[in-house]
């Protein structure tokens, strides 16, 4: 599904450049649960905002389904991003002055779905993640797991193909780590969701398929995780 | 396009019904000043041109003033003048006038005048002279031995009683010889003094028509002017065209035509003041609506970014701050027009005196209210959207984590 050849990612120009990343491959298949692991300054929220379109890469090749995304235009890019892939982001961000339902339904009315149609989704989507009665709050209403919840029906309201979270419980104490990646999980069983989620804490791969490690912005390791 | 505009709507009114609404409140009054800035000094300007065209009307014009051709001091048909005016559709009234130079004099001051012959009941209808005698009577049709003087002859003017010469504190009752250029002495007593605080007025002196007709030995039916009101004001032009193809061969002018150049300098500078105002106005109104907008946008660069990222199109967040500027600025404008009206009706209540005691009322210029309520919303979709399309064309990362 995911296929990433010799990735580059530089900072800067001459002495001062910086290698994000420095000729990463790797591919990911439809279903898969994958973490992405390493230090900080490792490369592996860099090569997240790649596969998510939110930033591009100096050199190198990045497919979806055998689409070369890594080129096409920003009007195609946020198409993609749009109808293709869902971003969970360490900090939630989530729109402060909409309910939890406008974070999510705004998605599909952006996909031209109607109002009432597109609440009818979010509803669905929030009850998903066991938040359904919180519809109608907006984010400072809600506690940090509840308001990463929300994160998690906007990206999986519209039904993509790929899940990103980049360290998505990087904000929360452990009750609520769980109560996120035990949805991340439900709707990679359920569902077949596949997902690639950033994160450094070692505990959180007992949830996923296999593990990717980053060092110093290459690949260093690629383990699959049997026991799960 | 209309998933665009959908989104950026609910973009929008989120903002709107759960954003701050203390800024809100802030914005929404520094754009009501704006507004105020855009329509209040014009407003003024406006008042200060009706006071000056208002005077040229109100006295020595009237609307129209038909005056005698070439070297001739009086129309001779004067009446006859008077009934094809009066038959022209859109003239309100008509009266003849008589001016005279004389000199006037009580108890050894002597002050040089115009004495001018009016019938007094048609004056009513054409003029403010009847209406503006702060002390005894107008002059009546009997009113053969009697005077009206202008308050700064009598001396009893406050505004301009330093300036000219006067008859020292005369009063109503009192007895005045005046002397007419051509030598005739009559005494009259004062049966009025007028004051319109303005010198055109208050230096002039009235007796009925046929006192000058009969000290000058005129026919009947001559007179130096012929004083006009029309039903519209602003058509004086087309009035004074109408008059002429009624037959009337004398001489014609708009009010306008004959204010002294003093005026027409004055009026002609109050236009470039109100021009410049209004230019100036525009361009404060038209930086502030950005830089407020422009502020108001880079707080929200993160949730932009947000936007962006998450699939919502550049298009539709510029959209939505366009709806949100049009309607900070909606919000501004009604509450501007709030101010504005409650200071127009103070100042009517309470006009602003200029020059001692002529006051000055500002007009509310419907015209220029839609004017601006247009410029300002024109201006509002420039400022939300160039600013949002700026910010929407920067790339997801440096608009979420600046980088």
């Amino acid at each position: 599904m995911i296929k990433v050849k010799n990735l580059k990612r530089y900072y800067g120009s001459g002495s001062t450049t910086v290698k994000a990343l420095n000729g990463v491959s790797f591919e990911i298949k439809k279903g898969e649960f994958v973490a992405i692991m390493g230090a900080s300054g490792s490369g592996k929220t860099t090569i997240l905002r790649i596969l998510a379109l939110l930033d591009d890469a100096t050199d190198g090749e990045y497919t979806i389904r055998g689409l070369k995304v890594s080129s096409l235009p920003e009007a195609e890019r946020s198409y993609y991003r749009l109808t293709q892939v869902g971003y969970v982001f360490q900090d939630y961000a989530l729109i402060n002055e909409m309910t939890a339902a406008e974070n999510v339904y705004i998605l599909s009315m952006m996909e031209g779905k109607s109002k009432k149609e597109s609440y009818k989704v979010a509803l669905e989507a929030l009850d998903k993640v066991g938040l359904k009665d919180k519809h109608d709050r907006i984010p400072d209403e809600l506690s940090g797991g509840e308001k990463q919840r929300v994160a998690i029906a906007r990206a999986i309201a519209k039904k993509p193909d790929i899940m990103f979270a980049d360290e998505p419980c990087a904000n929360l104490d452990t009750r609520n780590s769980e109560q996120v990646l035990d949805v991340f999980k439900d709707l990679n069983d359920n569902y077949g969701q596949t997902i690639v989620m950033v994160t450094h804490e070692p505990w959180h791969v007992k949830y996923v398929d296999r593990v990717i490690t980053f060092k110093d912005g290459v690949m260093v390791g690629d383990e699959w995780m049997d026991d799960r | 396009m209309i998933d665009d505009i959908r989104v950026g709507a609910l973009i929008a009114s989120s903002s709107i019904k759960r954003g701050n609404k203390k800024t809100l409140l802030f914005i929404v009054f520094v754009l009501s000043l704006i507004f105020m800035n855009l329509v209040f000094l014009p407003s003024m300007i406006g008042g200060m041109t009706v006071l000056f065209t208002g005077i040229m009307q109100d006295y020595p014009y009237g609307d129209i003033v038909i005056e005698p051709t070439g070297d001739n001091t009086y129309i001779n048909n004067a009446d006859n003048v008077l009934q094809k005016v009066r038959a022209v559709e859109g003239v309100r009234a008509a009266t003849k006038r008589l001016d005279v130079g004389a000199s006037i004099e009580h108890k050894q001051n002597v002050v040089g005048v115009t004495v001018t012959g009016v019938v007094p009941t048609e004056e009513y209808e054409i003029s403010q002279y009847p209406y503006i005698i702060k002390e005894g009577d107008f002059l009546g049709e009997l009113s053969r031995d009697e005077i009206i003087i202008g308050s700064i002859i009598s001396g009893t003017s406050t505004t301009f009683g330093e300036i000219y010469d006067d008859l020292g504190e005369t009063r109503v009752g009192s007895l005045v010889d005046v002397t007419y250029s051509n030598g005739v002495k009559r005494t009259y007593k004062v049966k009025g003094i007028m004051e319109g605080n303005f010198e055109l007025v208050d230096l002039n002196a009235m007796v009925h028509y046929k006192e000058i007709e009969d000290v000058y030995g005129l026919d009947k039916g001559k007179a130096t002017s012929v004083v006009v009101r029309i039903d519209e004001p602003g058509t004086e032009d087309e009035m004074k065209a109408k008059i002429r193809e009624a037959g009337v061969n004398e001489q014609v002018f708009t009010w306008a035509d004959k204010s002294e150049t003093l005026i027409r300098q004055a009026l002609q500078s109050l236009g470039a003041i109100d021009v410049m105002s209004k230019f100036v106005g525009l361009i404060v109104g038209a930086a502030l609506i950005l830089i407020i907008i422009y502020i108001n946008i880079l707080n929200r660069k993160k949730e932009i970014g947000i936007l962006k990222a998450v699939g919502v199109t550049p298009r539709s967040i510029v959209l939505s701050y366009t709806f949100l500027s049009m309607f900070y600025v909606s919000l501004g404008i009604f509450a501007g027009l709030i101010l504005y009206l409650s200071l127009m009706f103070y100042f009517q209540a309470n006009p602003v005196t200029f020059y001692g005691t002529m006051q000055i009322r500002p007009q509310i210029d419907v015209m220029l209210i839609i004017q601006s309520i247009v410029t300002m919303l024109t201006l509002s979709v420039i400022a939300g959207t160039l600013p949002a399309w700026s910010v929407s064309k920067e790339s997801i990362l440096k608009a979420i984590w600046g980088r």
